[in-house]
């Protein structure tokens, strides 16, 4: 597919807002295109090309320097736009000088398998010569998703659920195929395409996919009208969702976000190589502390799973555990529609099979996941608010009954996270956001007092409406008190209730307390600022969990 | 009394106001005098004792706010005189009757930019060059990410999307004075032979326009109870205020857009809630403000209306213009 072909529909889906209008658009044009065209087509959408080949900043800095515009002016524009690939589009109009249309019809296929690729072979004089040059020979209207293709950033307008609403429409297969067929890895091919649309659901070929994962909703209190019988009780971790999966003696890890992540993690794939059996798994991956029998925090997965090939030393720093809470597979049968307290059983009989025939070679690395057992619904509550004692989010609730499906789907996983802590701090800083949120006040900073000082403490981003963005963005205008680049400081004078997961000692900030997730959850009107709380309130809450 | 005058001109709690005429230009208080550069109504204030415009900005404002204020005018070029110190209006190309306004006080002179544009539109007159020592500019658009297309190839845009939604009203927003008009005006020329409507608040500027001489094509008064299929394939022009709440429930399968400037930012185009944005204005873009500052020939530039630091920075580093700031 050309890239002008590609720009046209990304225009034509960009200029619609409601979602049934675009699984439409989508529809008619894999209807009146060709496979490779709409192979290309849902490449790009959903994400799946998502490779950057230079970042933003490189690319403000190339055009800074081909067209001798002063950086402060880019970075300025960049304020208001919010994204580096469109503020370039927007520069580089009336830019396009020489006429020389060689491009005017290039095809997607060369511009990401040879002429993106190849600028990595090139000096840096070279590369900004040729970026130009491509420039200056694309047609205006394709300036856009050259640059989003050239920084990665193609995630605008489009989800996967709408392609998969639209293929699903397209041949009348229930979307939960179609969304297992999008797993994985997706190369743009007619071969690829045709399996997507393929009437015949009893593919051999989705054999080698991961499932769709299941989501679990957000806890309702229709269920407490429920036997507490009627339901599986889980600790809820906060590591990284995956399946594993062992199919012909072959073992994968793949994260939700459909990343095959083998090589971060060789150990577990290592281990899990000598079982016997073929299976796939839903599970957590942790980070373990031995000592106390806990996860660590988050922030120990980080240090893995961005790290290939990682050596003996950083695996023993930061020991990975899978734990397993779900059965999908086993030696090629799908086991997903039978009910979970079912999938259960099988699951502990395997665990327990593994363990005798590696001869617990494999239990410090994978275990299944505990149960809670509540006695009411009372009792629930209680393990809830024990939960950060043992690391975890709070509590999973699976009703013992449901098959394993795909997406968000209602009444059969339920989410019931422990209470946020709160503070009530004080805005003081404020920068202009990216993206949507370009050109308005929405990135804020927080401070607490320490007797009569206001330390900063937190920065949020989350949690106002729009409205109240559009009334705090005019009043930040008119309170500035100094700029600072994108930075304002502000008149101290606005209160409001910031809710966070999380709280720790961290040395790297003056407040000497570091807070996960900090969202806002409430502008306190009400609340003067000497009515804030203070850093020692927050040292309290610290204490009260430890 | 001031003689040599840095500051002849000056920022008053918001406004322009020049002290030894005792004279404000398009306050936003009532004050003794005003001088209204064009007609739109962020730059009118009721309640002055007298205002004083171009004849065409007098009749569309008496058209809005009815006869009932005291209006003194004059033509382009006409120069007049308020305490020693000669006045003259210039089109500035904004909307029908915009002007420009040239002071000349002790043989220095100083020129209000008011709002406008460079770009073609044929409902008004062009934007003319006027030479003078001091510029206040207005800088709605100051920065280099804003580059206005070709007027006529935003209306074959608007055409082609009226055009390819045949089953689809087609709801336009724009402000009902000069944007409506000037739309109109282009759209009339493209390959959109469709049946156009508008609002009352537009229709009524329509006449206005058309009484002063400008040709505008015919539209149909909308009314509420217009029958679904009747307005199939047809254009709408509609103000901005009617875009939320429950006007458009008066429509079936609709598309909405927004002409304006500001639909050039994908993020304030996916915010406004709009389906599309033609981007389209009538102020000045980047490239546009940067010629009048140069063509001026000003010494020394003000601006206002707009985010002035970066187009003051780069005047200054750049094209070593000297760029003033009010004192607030």
């Amino acid at each position: 597919m050309s890239l002008k072909k590609f720009s046209e529909l990304f225009g034509d889906l960009d200029s619609i807002n409601s979602t049934n209008n675009k699984i439409e658009v989508l529809k008619n044009f894999f209807l009146s295109n060709e496979p490779t065209d709409n192979s290309w087509a849902i490449y790009l959408l959903t994400g799946k090309s998502n490779k950057r080949f230079i970042s933003g900043r490189y690319l403000k800095n190339l055009f800074s320097q081909i067209y001798e515009y002063p950086q402060w002016l880019i970075d300025t524009c960049y304020l208001k736009v919010g994204d580096s690939a469109e503020l370039i589009t927007l520069l580089l109009k009336n830019k396009t000088t020489s006429r020389n249309k060689k491009l005017s019809n290039i095809s997607l296929n060369e511009l990401l398998s040879k002429t993106i690729p190849d600028l990595s072979k090139l000096n840096e004089e070279e590369k900004s010569l040729q970026i130009k040059n491509i420039w200056e020979t694309l047609p205006e209207d394709n300036h856009l998703i050259f640059n989003k293709i050239l920084t990665g950033t193609f995630r605008v307008g489009v989800s996967m659920g709408l392609i998969t609403k639209s293929i699903s429409k397209l041949i009348n297969i229930d979307e939960e195929i179609i969304s297992h067929r999008l797993m994985g890895n997706f190369k743009p091919s007619i071969e690829s395409y045709e399996f997507l649309i393929n009437k015949n659901i009893n593919l051999e070929e989705l054999k080698s996919k991961p499932f769709p994962f299941l989501l679990a909703n957000n806890f309702e209190d229709k269920i407490l009208n429920y036997s507490i019988n009627d339901f599986q009780f889980e600790w809820k971790y906060d590591g990284i969702r995956m399946q594993l999966i062992k199919r012909s003696g072959n073992v994968s890890l793949w994260t939700r976000g459909q990343e095959l992540v083998n090589e971060s993690f060789p150990e577990l794939v290592e281990k899990m190589s000598y079982v016997k059996d073929n299976f796939v798994l839903d599970g957590e991956l942790l980070v373990w502390n031995f000592k106390e029998q806990i996860p660590f925090d988050f922030s120990f997965i980080q240090k893995r799973i961005n790290r290939k090939s990682p050596t003996r030393s950083i695996q023993i720093k930061y020991p990975i555990i899978f734990i397993a809470y779900d059965l999908l597979e086993i030696n090629g049968r799908d086991i997903r529609e039978i009910k979970l307290e079912n999938r259960r059983i099988e699951l502990e009989k395997y665990f327990s099979k593994w363990q005798n025939e590696t001869m617990n070679n494999i239990t410090d690395i994978f275990r299944i996941c505990d149960l809670i057992y509540p006695k009411d619904w009372s009792d629930v509550l209680t393990f809830k608010e024990k939960s950060r004692e043992n690391n975890t989010e709070g509590l999973i609730i699976k009703n013992k009954r449901s098959p394993y499906t795909s997406g968000r789907k209602k009444g059969i996983w339920w989410k019931y996270k422990v209470d946020p802590m709160q503070l009530d701090a004080v805005l003081i800083y404020a920068k202009a956001g990216s993206g949507r949120r370009a050109g308005l006040y929405t990135d804020y900073s927080f401070a607490l007092w320490k007797d009569q000082e206001l330390i900063k403490f937190a920065s949020a981003y989350s949690g106002l409406t729009n409205n109240e963005i559009k009334e705090l963005d005019k009043w930040i205008r008119k309170n500035t008190i100094e700029k600072f680049g994108p930075v304002r400081s502000l008149k101290p004078e606005m209160v409001f209730e910031i809710s966070f997961e999380k709280i720790q000692i961290s040395k790297r900030h003056k407040s000497g307390i570091a807070v996960r997730f900090p969202r806002i959850t409430k502008w306190r009107k009400d609340k003067k600022i000497n009515a804030a709380d203070s850093l020692e309130n927050a040292y309290k809450l610290m204490k009260k969990i430890s | 009394m001031r003689t040599k005058q840095e500051d002849l001109i000056r920022y008053n709690d918001g406004s322009l106001y020049c002290e030894l005429a005792d004279i404000w230009i398009d306050p936003n208080k009532p004050v003794k005098r005003a001088l209204i550069t064009h007609a739109h109504f962020d730059h009118f204030t009721f309640g002055c004792e007298e205002y004083i415009s171009t004849n065409e900005t007098a009749i569309i404002l008496k058209e809005r706010v009815g006869d009932n204020i005291k209006i003194k005018t004059f033509d382009y070029g006409e120069e007049f005189k308020i305490n020693g110190i000669n006045m003259s209006f210039h089109p500035s190309g904004h909307i029908l009757g915009s002007s420009q306004i040239r002071f000349i006080f002790a043989e220095e002179k100083w020129l209000i930019s008011g709002d406008f544009k460079l770009q073609k539109d044929e409902t008004c007159k062009q934007y003319e060059i006027v030479k003078t020592d001091y510029l206040i500019s207005e800088c709605t658009f100051g920065l280099p990410i804003f580059k206005w297309d070709e007027t006529n190839k935003i209306a074959n845009d608007i055409s082609k999307w009226i055009t390819n939604s045949p089953e689809k009203t087609s709801l336009l927003f724009c402000y009902s004075l000069g944007k409506a008009q000037r739309l109109l005006n282009e759209i009339s020329q493209t390959n959109f032979k469709g049946n156009i409507y508008s609002h009352g608040s537009i229709y009524k500027m329509n006449n206005c326009y058309k009484e002063l001489g400008i040709d505008i094509k015919d539209t149909i008064k909308i009314e509420n109870k217009k029958k679904i299929d009747e307005l199939k394939g047809s254009l709408i022009l509609l103000p901005p205020s009617l875009s939320k709440g429950s006007y458009l429930k008066n429509f079936n399968s609709i598309q909405t857009a927004f002409a304006s400037g500001w639909m050039s930012i994908r993020a304030l185009r996916k915010r406004s809630g709009y389906d599309k944005g033609f981007v389209i204005s009538d102020h000045a873009d980047w490239d546009g403000i940067l010629e009048v500052v140069k063509k001026s020939e000003a010494k020394n530039v003000f601006f206002h209306h707009g985010d002035s630091e970066a187009l003051s920075k780069y005047l200054v580093e750049k094209e070593s213009i000297n760029v003033l700031f009010f004192g607030k």
